[in-house]
């Protein structure tokens, strides 16, 4: 073999070496991620893929609104029965409510004064009035829709005064006062949404709280929606603004509620429910719920019913008539 | 391949054939030390080099951006216990508390973009840093929409504050916990670095010793002379070398331990703030949720546990001023925190909020205010005996490497002269 000499091959192998070290390094700095945006969401919100357990259908025999009669005139207040409920109550000094603070004119928190107010409310302060002689002798206690049984159960509060509607399951838990307020489920879309009621909904995702009737009635719609529950009513229409559900089903009320705080929202469609609202009460509390009655027959013959819906609700149609099961 | 071979196997002639002769060996003896001098000088330079390094990294880089971590994880706490305050006081939220808030969104922002300079060093930071740029205007505009909707009085500004808490303890806090978790652990790492006891650099000088004992102890025999100059000359070179590497080494060391208690102060410290803001904001949520507010209620119990415990373990390591008061005005806090609960439960909400929020000496406010500004000042005060330490350790350090790398030169320059002078002899 003739070798090559040292003057030809020692540029040749420098070449090669400086062009090995040529390949191109690859820079060690990362992709810019995050280019995807992540909604934010209220907490505790689900997507129903069955029907929320509790919408079983009622026995047929039982009539709902149908409360407990009176057994007579309304005691002066401060001065009720020994060994009943309502002298319990009377002995803990204040009447301990279950309401809500985000149903706009029903039961919510005045962002001004911090107080909470609405149709609810005011409702509960006659019944504190009844027996203290005071409106002002109340404790509220902020309750979810889920909450509201459980919270009766276990004596959290004395009495829950919060869009609640009177129904056969929940009378094997809780006993009702009459009918206070008639509402109807209807439904909540953006002003330039082409839904025109709950039939046209199929498919579409639409928001109620956990543990309300109105989420059980979405679920069962024949239309078949897709039910997004939230714990607050309010997070049904921050969800609504935020393009995160198509509309929001519920009672015509809280609706109402609604769209008084948003012009660009709109109520479309019937009624397709009757939801009428009742106060709830212990189950052992049979007592304070006659008394309840014989005040609410009151409300509604002296016009202070009327002038609590004018309040908030405005001009009062006839106040519900009472109905009883003795 | 023939002629390369041959010409190999001469060279290994020519130094077997030097080895043979006492000159030969001589002038090997000089190579060798030549080559032991540099070579230890270079590897002790370089081990002090690395040492230097990691003290730069933790004083210029890691201790900093801890920091940073732990401000963006502050301020995103206190923004929303801030905003949850507002609201709960009812009508347009006042000056101070709105100014608190912008600060902390401000503050959030800065200190993100500090910590988010380090992102090349740590890939692994990536995500926790994109979740937290990314959802902080998220967050600043759903507080905005709150605002606009409690301003004309609906009641669905509440529930957009909630979203935007939601949002701030599920995606952004967490981030920020993780952030600060690595940043943390880098100064750890540093520290620990920094910190290593010098057995390398003892080891190199303590060969290069030994291999010019050797020599000298050879020359004694070949020669009868007791003392080469230029041997001693070297030793004593080597000798300072090693000594100056160790002394440097070992301040380092001492004062990388120092750092070590300081540095844990500071996280403690800086958990211990964090809670604090964490346990205001519950104490807050539980007035907000008005009577369902039981979860944020029991969290406020978990997190003032965790304070305790975290400035039990302060109150043990130091006795600085700010650190007692901060006992102090703990206890007051948790004594106005049961007056708020008392209100509460009693029924009086009226009364509660105003316990809570009001700027009475006794309120639950000030407290909470004044323990906040005692953390502050501890944070500061340890933070400051951190850097202050890690000064001192660098300062340990300072002209080291050049001096490492001067003597070995020199050592080996008076080894190959007093060999020199050996060879003379030869000729």
């Amino acid at each position: 073999m003739k070798r090559l000499p040292a003057v030809t091959v020692l540029p040749a192998v420098v070449l090669a070496v400086v062009l090995a070290a040529c390949a191109p390094v690859p820079s060690g700095a990362p992709a810019i991620g995050g280019g995807s945006a992540v909604p934010p969401r209220p907490a505790g919100v689900e997507e129903l893929t069955a029907p929320p357990s509790g919408a079983t259908v009622a026995p047929a025999s039982c009539d709902p609104t149908a409360s407990l009669r009176p057994t007579g005139p309304l005691p002066t207040p401060g001065q009720m029965p020994g060994g009943s409920t309502m002298a319990r109550i009377q002995a803990h000094g204040r009447l301990v409510v279950g309401v809500d603070q985000n149903t706009y004119l029903m039961g919510f928190r005045n962002p001004f004064s911090g107080e909470l107010e609405g149709f609810d409310v005011d409702m509960a302060r006659e019944v504190a009035r009844a027996i203290f002689g005071d409106p002002g002798a109340i404790q509220f206690k902020v309750l979810t829709s889920d909450e509201r049984m459980p919270a009766l159960e276990e004596r959290r509060v004395d009495i829950v005064v919060r869009t609640m509607t009177v129904n056969c399951e929940r009378w094997q838990r809780v006993n009702f006062s009459t009918v206070y307020y008639h509402a109807g489920q209807r439904v909540l879309v953006p002003s330039n949404s082409e839904v025109t009621g709950i039939e046209s909904l199929g498919g579409k995702r639409v928001c109620a709280t956990k543990g309300s009737s109105s989420l059980a009635n979405v679920a069962a719609a024949p239309s078949k929606p897709v039910a997004v529950s939230v714990p607050n009513w309010t997070d049904c229409l921050v969800m609504l603004q935020q393009g995160q559900v198509d509309a929001i089903s519920t009672d015509d009320t809280i609706l109402a509620g609604f769209a008084a705080q948003d012009p660009y929202t709109k109520v479309v469609g019937p009624q397709f429910t009757a939801e009428p609202y009742g106060m709830a009460f212990h189950k052992a509390d049979e007592d304070f719920v006659r008394f309840v009655n014989a005040l609410l027959e009151r409300l509604r013959a002296d016009g202070t019913w009327a002038s609590i819906h004018r309040r908030w609700l405005g001009a009062p149609p006839a106040p519900p008539v009472a109905v009883y099961r003795d | 391949m023939l002629v390369e071979a041959q010409r190999n196997r001469g060279a290994l002639r020519r130094v077997t054939g030097l080895a043979r002769s006492t000159p030969g060996r001589l002038s090997l003896l000089a190579l060798l030390l030549i080559v032991v001098s540099l070579l230890v000088g270079a590897l002790t330079a370089g081990a002090v080099q690395r040492r230097s390094d990691a003290l730069e990294a933790l004083a210029d880089r890691s201790e900093p951006l801890a920091f940073a971590a732990q401000e963006v994880y502050r301020a995103m706490a206190d923004a929303d216990a801030t905003a949850s305050s507002a609201f709960l006081s009812g009508g347009v939220e006042s000056a101070v508390l709105r100014q608190r808030y912008e600060a902390d969104v401000a503050k959030a922002a800065a200190a993100l973009s500090a910590a988010t300079s380090e992102i090349t060093r740590s890939p692994e930071l990536t995500e926790s840093l994109s979740t937290l740029s990314g959802q902080l205007p998220v967050y600043t505009g759903l507080v905005e929409t709150a605002r606009a909707h409690n301003r004309q009085g609906n009641p669905v500004g509440a529930a957009y504050l909630r979203e935007a808490s939601t949002l701030m303890r599920e995606q952004m806090l967490p981030a920020a916990q993780g952030l600060y978790e690595v940043e943390t652990g880098d100064v750890v790492r540093d520290l620990e670095d920094a910190g290593s006891l010098p057995w390398l650099e003892f080891l190199l000088g303590a060969l290069a010793l030994a291999v010019l004992v050797f020599a000298q102890r050879y020359l004694t025999r070949k020669t009868n002379r007791v003392f080469n100059p230029g041997l001693l000359v070297a030793t004593a070179l080597t000798a300072i070398s090693l000594l100056w590497v160790l002394t440097a080494s070992l301040v380092v060391v001492y004062n990388a331990s120092a750092s070590k208690n300081e540095a844990s102060l500071v996280d403690t410290l800086a958990r211990a703030r964090i809670a604090t803001l964490t346990a205001r904001g519950d104490e807050t949520l539980t007035l907000v949720a008005r009577g369902s507010g039981a979860a944020y209620e029991k969290r406020y119990a978990e997190v003032d546990k965790t304070l305790d415990d975290l400035l039990t373990r302060a109150r043990a390591t130091t006795g600085t001023p700010p650190l007692i008061e901060a006992v102090d005005h703990h206890a007051q806090w948790q004594e106005a925190h049961r007056k708020v609960r008392a209100a509460d439960d009693a029924g009086d909400y009226t009364a509660a909020v105003t316990l809570a929020l009001g700027r009475d000496a006794t309120g639950a406010a000030t407290a909470f205010d004044e323990l906040d500004m005692d953390l502050v000042d501890a944070i500061g005060a340890a933070r400051a005996e951190l850097t202050d330490a890690i000064g001192r350790a660098r300062a340990g350090l300072g002209g080291a490497v050049p001096a490492v790398v001067v003597l070995a030169l020199l050592a080996a320059a008076a080894s190959t002269f007093g060999l020199w002078q050996r060879l003379k002899e030869y000729r």
